[in-house]
């Protein structure tokens, strides 16, 4: 009963439309109250939930990326990726994923990443006369590269959620191979939809001309040697480069390119405080609802129910696998990461599966759900950018979700494109 | 109900600029605390902990600003389906939820204060109250802003936008390289 | 039939999850069946402090804690918890089911706790990736990473290293990476973080020796009838045993993983060290009443 009353009351409020944040909330203060123990726990889950050192890595990533955006740091790492791909056929999409994989590099966050580049190249698309659903798959899916390359702010939380004995490097390192493999398979995709449209292709400025902008866009670039090479050799912890990582925005934009003005920076801040405060809302909230979860003996019955179907690792991924894109489709992956590894994690390592190996098919599975209504921040943001609608984004694409799922089971089940990278640098 | 709204704005904005500092004073201790172990080689045990107080503050402001601004994260399709009047209908519900919550924030916000206010935090000697000073304040700002809401709406103001074009940072032009 | 619920950070398995749900055992069969014990390991209900919250409001009924969250809530907790206050593990023992135990039992009353005993979590020895260390000479200049709290950042520092306070969750990476040089931990911890691994010198200086506490709720005491109150402090009392049997296996079988890994184990002196701790003590035993139980403590055999 106790579970119905926690999972009821965060669907139906869910689908009137209540902010997700406060669904958790809501529910987790009903199951509380049916329980008859003292409410004040739900609130104390809450704080506690999001008054953790690790998390800072998310208001410190959103703020260097919009940093980058207000300061011209992602301007210059489009033109620069405009130069290389552009005369591809389709051009401008092939860009619109160079410069994500490039941008995805230095930044932390998917929305950060969709926000940025989709911002830079969508109008531009839509003028060169690609249709606005394209502009806007292409960068939904191709922001999601930022999840699996260095830094990731979602794998801080990932080993943070797993006891924290997974080490940090070795995620930020396993996830690159992966990240390259989903920008590949979006550019096979992105080309082969451009050619069946028709689309454009872009003239190329020349060698001259692609060397100075990329003279202009290594001060950005560099960030992407300084927060892995700080990473690996120790300089700072992994939460600690997040904090660097706005710190070096700031020093590029104000002291290198000069593009930062104060107003700039107020509307950085500004903005930064408002995506945090949302996402950091829901995982306060996403806490209380967890102890619940686990009040209530929730992923001991989940345990139990898959060892009933099967011990098989390879049909327990794949379970998982599905499982995952299910529930991502409705929750956004901070929670979902924090809620869900503590309840996979010993049930595949159970299995033998490597935690840095689920690590990366975690954030690559739930990065897919970043796309998916009703819950999908990555593609609302992009959608808002492209100004349509997500319903018609929807209609058009189902070939970059395959593109995603294909590299999704070729991560799954090929442990190597994640584990070989960090085991050359042990 | 203008004037207490006019009120209400001004306190919004300076929640937001509240924690628009504290986003920055955060940076400012985390980038400290790197300089003064590597620098220094000493590390303070007082940076974290108030750096996860500062964090603690402006999320809870940003929160609150977020029920006024509405740019919390919802699902909103069964509101496009459905007739216009059942909309504001189950706009109110939502908003009554988050004022709930917000009293409940404030009420067991001030239990968790009173119960934690003798023990001590550790490296920062403060008591242990402080922790939850920021919910309880965020609980105090979330439900004056949806009880603003409710008010407005009921007087026929449209508090309903769309939200999600407001949590886009608007694009500065592409620049020439 | 009553279920009281308890919590633990440790994992499944772990002694005193393991102790906990023995004294559970023994209540059930003690009361025929009318209360029972749930065990939810792994910090499934939180942190410790926020656990000692929820038994402190009657969320939770039983909670097994470490001594550190209670410093800053029960004053004499301090005391045990002080670096080198006890010469050996056996002395521990000796000073915590003694008189003096139950006086520091007696004190988490008036927070809304009831203290039933005290269990062990061994002792606490430093690690590291670079050396032997056989001298306090050895340790100086070295960074440790130490718990948040300033007791440990101050015995570090005495000792003359570098104290590096720093999330637990960040050590690995931490040790691995080279943002310090070691950290300090029991065998089991030591073995099951998995810091061996990256850290190959385990130096036994034995810093602290803290025992950790099992609390009831308050509010869940006053509902228990007298007699039934009796029967779970007794069942505490005896799932101490049981708990010392599983540490002392549990550390053995921890130190031969450790070992059989390459870690290289060594002895200190330890007179050094203690010496070392003077201007400590004359900083955290800050009342009469404090100072009095450290003497009383050091005077135990
Ligand atoms: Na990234
Ligand atoms: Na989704």
């Amino acid at each position: 009963m106790e579970i119905w009353i926690l999972f009821g009351v965060f669907t139906l409020l869910m689908f009137i439309g209540t902010p997700i944040a406060f669904c958790l909330g809501a529910a987790s203060f009903a199951t509380i109250v049916y329980l008859g123990l003292p409410p004040l726990v739900v609130f104390q889950r809450l704080n506690s939930g999001m008054s953790v050192f690790s998390l800072m890595a998310i208001p410190f990533f959103i703020y260097a990326g919009d940093l980058m955006v207000r300061g011209g740091i992602a301007q210059r790492i489009v033109a620069f990726a405009g130069s290389l791909v552009g005369h591809m056929r389709g051009g401008l999409g092939q860009v619109n994923i160079i410069a994500a994989t490039m941008f995805g590099g230095i930044s932390g966050s998917a929305v950060a990443e969709a926000a940025a580049v989709g911002g830079l190249m969508i109008p531009q698309m839509k003028e060169r006369g690609y249709g606005a659903d394209y502009a806007v798959n292409v960068t939904s899916m191709a922001a999601l590269i930022a999840l699996l390359l260095p830094p990731s702010q979602n794998m801080i939380i990932y080993s943070i959620s797993g006891g924290g004995k997974i080490s940090i490097a070795d995620l930020f390192t396993a996830g690159i191979l992966p990240g390259l493999l989903l920008a590949a398979s979006l550019m096979v995709t992105a080309y082969v939809v451009a050619r069946h449209r028709g689309y454009p292709t872009e003239p190329f400025p020349g060698f001259a001309r692609a060397g100075r902008l990329f003279l202009i866009s290594i001060p950005g670039l560099l960030l992407i040697g300084i927060i892995f090479g700080g990473v690996r050799s120790g300089v700072f912890t992994a939460s600690e480069s997040s904090c660097i990582a706005v710190i070096y925005a700031l020093l590029v934009t104000v002291l290198g390119y000069r593009t930062m003005r104060w107003n700039d920076f107020v509307h950085a801040t500004k903005g930064a405080v408002r995506t945090t405060a949302m996402v950091l809302l829901i995982i306060g909230m996403a806490a209380s609802f967890s102890w619940l979860m686990a009040y209530l003996r929730v992923p001991a019955a989940l345990i139990a129910g898959m060892n009933a179907i099967s011990t098989d690792p390879l049909i327990v991924l794949l379970l998982l696998n599905v499982l995952m894109l299910l529930l991502g489709t409705f929750m956004d992956m901070g929670p979902m990461i924090i809620i869900c590894t503590p309840i996979f994690l010993p049930l595949v390592t159970h299995y033998g599966v490597d935690p840095v190996h689920f690590g990366v098919i975690t954030i690559l599975n739930l990065g897919i759900g970043l796309n998916t209504p009703p819950v999908g921040t990555v593609q609302f943001v992009a959608c808002a950018v492209g100004k349509i609608t997500v319903w018609e984004a929807m209609r058009s694409i189902w070939p970059f979700y395959g593109a995603g799922i294909v590299v999704l089971g070729l991560v799954t089940y090929i442990p190597a494109i994640s584990l070989w990278l960090p085991s050359v640098f042990k | 109900m203008q004037r207490v709204s006019a009120a209400l704005s001004r306190v919004c904005d300076g929640a937001l600029y509240l924690a628009g500092i504290g986003l920055v004073a955060m940076t400012a201790l985390v980038a400290y605390q790197v300089f003064s172990r590597f620098v220094l080689n000493a590390s303070p045990s007082w940076t974290e902990t108030s750096a996860i107080m500062v964090m603690s503050w402006f999320i809870f402001l940003g929160a609150a600003v977020g029920v006024r601004e509405n740019f919390h994260m919802g699902f909103d399709v069964l509101l496009y389906v459905l007739p216009k009047g059942s909309k504001g209908a189950l706009r109110t519900i939502s908003d009554l939820v988050a004022f709930a919550f917000g009293i409940g924030m404030v009420w067991y916000g001030m239990k968790l204060v009173a119960l934690t206010w003798h023990s001590t935090i550790p490296a920062l000697g403060l008591p242990g109250g402080f922790d939850y000073l920021p919910l309880t304040v965020g609980g105090v700002l979330i439900s004056l802003f949806s009880l603003e809401r409710m008010l407005l709406r009921w007087a026929g103001v449209d508090v309903d936008k769309d939200i999600n074009l407001e949590a886009v940072p608007e694009m500065p032009a592409v620049q020439e390289a | 039939e009553t279920v009281l619920r308890s919590a633990d950070t440790h994992p499944d398995g772990y002694p005193t999850v393991e102790a906990v749900k023995y004294m559970g055992d023994l209540i059930k069969e003690r009361t025929s069946g009318r209360y029972s014990v749930e065990v939810y390991h792994s910090a499934q209900l939180g942190e410790e402090k926020d656990t000692i919250e929820q038994t402190q409001t009657g969320v939770i009924d039983l909670n097994r804690v470490s001594m550190g969250p209670f410093n800053g809530i029960v004053p004499e907790t301090q005391v045990p918890s002080l670096p080198y206050i006890f010469r050996s593990v056996e002395q521990m023992r000796h000073v915590m089911d003694g008189p003096i135990g139950d006086q520091i039992l007696k004190a988490f009353e008036a927070h809304g706790l009831v203290g039933l005993a005290f269990y062990d979590s061994g002792a606490r020895s430093f690690y590291n990736t670079k050396k032997d260390i056989t001298s306090i000479a050895d340790l100086k200049g070295m960074k440790f990473r130490v718990i948040q709290s300033d007791v440990f950042v101050d015995m570090v520092n005495a000792l003359g290293a570098n104290a590096t306070p720093m999330a637990y969750g960040e050590v690995y990476s931490a040790l691995e990476t080279g943002v310090i040089d070691g950290a300090e931990n029991n065998w089991p911890s030591f073995e099951s973080a998995k810091h061996y691994e990256v850290a190959k010198h385990y130096t036994i200086d034995q810093h602290q020796i803290v025992p950790e506490v099992l609390v009831m709720s308050k509010a869940s005491w006053d509902k228990l009838s007298p007699e039934d109150q009796t029967i779970v402090k007794q069942a505490a009392k005896d799932s101490v045993v049981k708990m010392r049997e599983l540490w002392d296996a549990r550390e053995k079988k921890s130190r031969d993983i450790v070992e059989k890994a390459g870690v290289k184990v060594s002895e200190i002196d330890k007179q050094p060290l203690i010496d070392a701790m003077k201007p400590v003590y004359d900083k955290y035993l800050s009342t009469p009443e404090l100072k009095d139980l450290a003497a009383r403590i050091q005077a135990t055999e």
